[in-house]
């Protein structure tokens, strides 16, 4: 090889050093390279110096390390950004499909046409428009007005998006019930003022009785003070069931069970009892129901108990009920809570709730013997 | 040198990974297949969802962004202005690439904004740059500087601590993009490709940046050796 071809190869290598060193080069080339350093003293130190010089930058610490050491930019980051995005609002929300993506598209290409299209749309539109109008107004009239007029009632997918902010009870001067002044943190705040007539009023209290996992224990409980006026509307008197069966809170079930006793008692309430006088974990609700059961004889001694048996069946005295069902006297329904107190009065864990329960069977029987 | 999770991504999706295996690539595939969920679920309008992706690699960001910045204030802005660009356009992102691939580009091109409006302002390049900290930062040095201190070296120490001053003087004359693609291919281990991918360049623009910006670098560094 001459002097010059030499120092053209050279100058061919040295612009490839560089690459080589940091591993960006194709097959052919690193070959090239190679094949030359091992013959060229100069271009072999050149090569030293390049790897030298990018071991020495990996190196050198990050600027990262040396200028937020502590982390602590990240926090002040972090807090910065959802501030702004508190003050942004919500962001665009991805289209799904573009409406008419085709028609804007050619509208876009063919400007002169699309304008004139919409010349004789507006035309058509108007004419046929004006026709339709001059009509006389036919039968489906009412059912267009029904639809324009908005709901007035607060929808269940409202109410069960809803967080109560919180809720005021002030007594009414003129009303039976208490004014209510109901807060609402729905998709959009709203206010509900009124009394216990209002059905909005009556549904957001009845949700918060239901849904008591959603509400605290005070809030259900005051609930339950304002709706047990109404406890005869049957929403009402679905949502204090529920309360009385499900509630966490003993205290509520205690409030729920004295709501349903001022509404009158029915299978339904009676089946509830008897679920709570067997199952309810606290003796001051078992004692509650012994009560409410015990009023509801004396109340109603000829109706019978028939409708509660299909969910009476862990009860032990289901065989017996069962047979004075078939008999068809009254007596089954008064023997069904007897032989639910007798068990209550030998295997109850509270000693208080036995005493009630032998009370209330010495109660039952003096009215008998009347 | 490890790598950080961008060069992963951009190694996966260039095709000329070296460095992942099969067990990183089922890990990656698993995250891959949660990101989506979130990312759909942000696209939907879910704050939290946007939360946790922001939380998923903020850190990256910031570090690259305070890499090719050098001071903190000029970071802290480009998060600020990456991730809300993120949140503006997130509904127009298609799942063509990885939602970190995309994030970086983002990253790479706000930093490279801020650094050509830097270059613009005459005025705002001298004053507490990564450069001058080191003048007043002599002190905690051997502190912090492990791999200098291990060789219990006074003279390679102090030449250490003079090639950092005068590569971060000489990283502050590169122009925006060639410190931007030195700082992606040395410090951050990406491919050329890869870089130009982020920058939405060439790979051929690419290379004569990375071969300008070295050879400016060494220039600058070369009476030291």
């Amino acid at each position: 090889m001459s002097a010059g071809e030499q120092k053209k190869s050279c100058e061919e290598i040295a612009e490839l050093l560089m690459f080589y060193a940091c591993d960006e080069l194709q097959e052919q080339e690193r070959s090239k390279v190679e094949e030359h350093v091992a013959v060229c003293e100069a271009c072999r130190k050149q090569l030293a110096e390049e790897r030298e010089f990018q071991k020495t930058i990996e190196l050198l610490p990050h600027a990262a390390d040396e200028l937020d050491r502590a982390g602590l930019l990240l926090s002040q980051c972090r807090s910065e950004l959802a501030e702004k995005l508190d003050d942004l609002g919500r962001p665009a929300v991805k289209e799904k499909v573009a409406r008419f993506g085709w028609f804007r598209g050619w509208m876009i290409l063919h400007p002169a046409w699309s304008a004139a299209a919409l010349v004789m749309l507006g035309l058509v539109a108007g004419t046929q428009y004006s026709q339709w109008s001059s009509r006389p107004n036919q039968g489906t009239a009412p059912e267009q007005a029904m639809n324009v007029r908005p709901s007035a009632r607060l929808t269940d997918d409202q109410l069960s998006k809803m967080d109560v902010a919180g809720i005021n009870f002030t007594p009414s001067p003129y009303a039976g019930s208490k004014n209510v002044r109901v807060r609402l943190n729905t998709e959009q705040p709203m206010e509900l003022d009124g009394n216990l007539d209002d059905s909005n009023v009556r549904s957001v209290l009845t949700f918060v009785v239901k849904n008591g996992e959603r509400f605290d224990s005070g809030m259900r409980l005051d609930c339950l003070d304002a709706l047990k006026t109404h406890a005869e509307d049957s929403e009402v008197r679905s949502a204090l069931l529920a309360a009385a069966r499900k509630d966490q809170n003993p205290a509520v079930r205690l409030k729920a069970l004295e709501a349903l006793r001022d509404a009158g008692i029915d299978s339904t309430v009676r089946q509830a009892l008897l679920e709570a006088l067997q199952h309810d974990s606290n003796p001051g609700v078992r004692v509650e129901a012994v009560n409410l059961l015990v009023r509801s004889l004396e109340q109603a001694p000829s109706e019978q108990l028939a409708p509660m048996l299909p969910n009476t069946i862990e009860m032990p005295a289901v065989p017996m009920i069962q047979a004075a069902t078939r008999n068809g006297t009254s007596e089954g329904s008064i023997e069904n809570v007897i032989q639910a107190l007798e068990n209550l009065q030998h295997s109850d864990p509270s000693r208080y709730v036995r005493l009630r329960s032998a009370a209330a069977l010495r109660e039952i029987s003096a009215r008998n013997d009347q | 040198m490890s790598l950080p999770r961008w060069a992963l991504a951009f190694a996966d999706e260039s095709g000329q990974t070296s460095n992942s295996d099969s067990a990183l690539a089922s890990v990656t595939s698993l995250a891959s297949l949660e990101e989506r969920v979130l990312v759909e679920q942000a696209q939907a309008g879910s704050r939290p969802a946007f939360e946790e992706l922001v939380r998923r690699y903020d850190r990256d960001v910031l570090r690259l962004a305070l890499n090719l910045m050098k001071r903190t204030e000029d970071a802290r802005d480009v998060y600020q202005e990456a991730f809300l660009k993120v949140y503006r356009n997130l509904h127009r992102f298609r799942f063509e690439c990885s939602f970190y691939t995309w994030l970086y580009r983002i990253v790479t091109n706000v930093c490279l904004d801020h650094l050509r409006r830097r270059q613009a302002r005459p005025e705002d390049q001298a004053p507490e740059s990564y450069a001058t900290q080191f003048e007043e930062a002599g002190g905690d040095f051997f502190e912090r500087q492990r791999e200098y201190r291990a060789t219990l070296d006074p003279e390679r120490t102090l030449l250490g601590l003079e090639i950092k001053k005068r590569l971060a003087v000489a990283m502050e004359r590169l122009s925006p993009r060639e410190r931007v693609v030195f700082e992606m291919k040395h410090y951050q281990g990406l491919k050329l490709r890869a870089i130009g991918d982020a920058l939405g360049t060439s790979e051929e623009t690419v290379k004569n940046s990375l071969f300008r910006a070295t050879r400016k670098l060494r220039s600058e560094l070369g009476v030291l050796r």
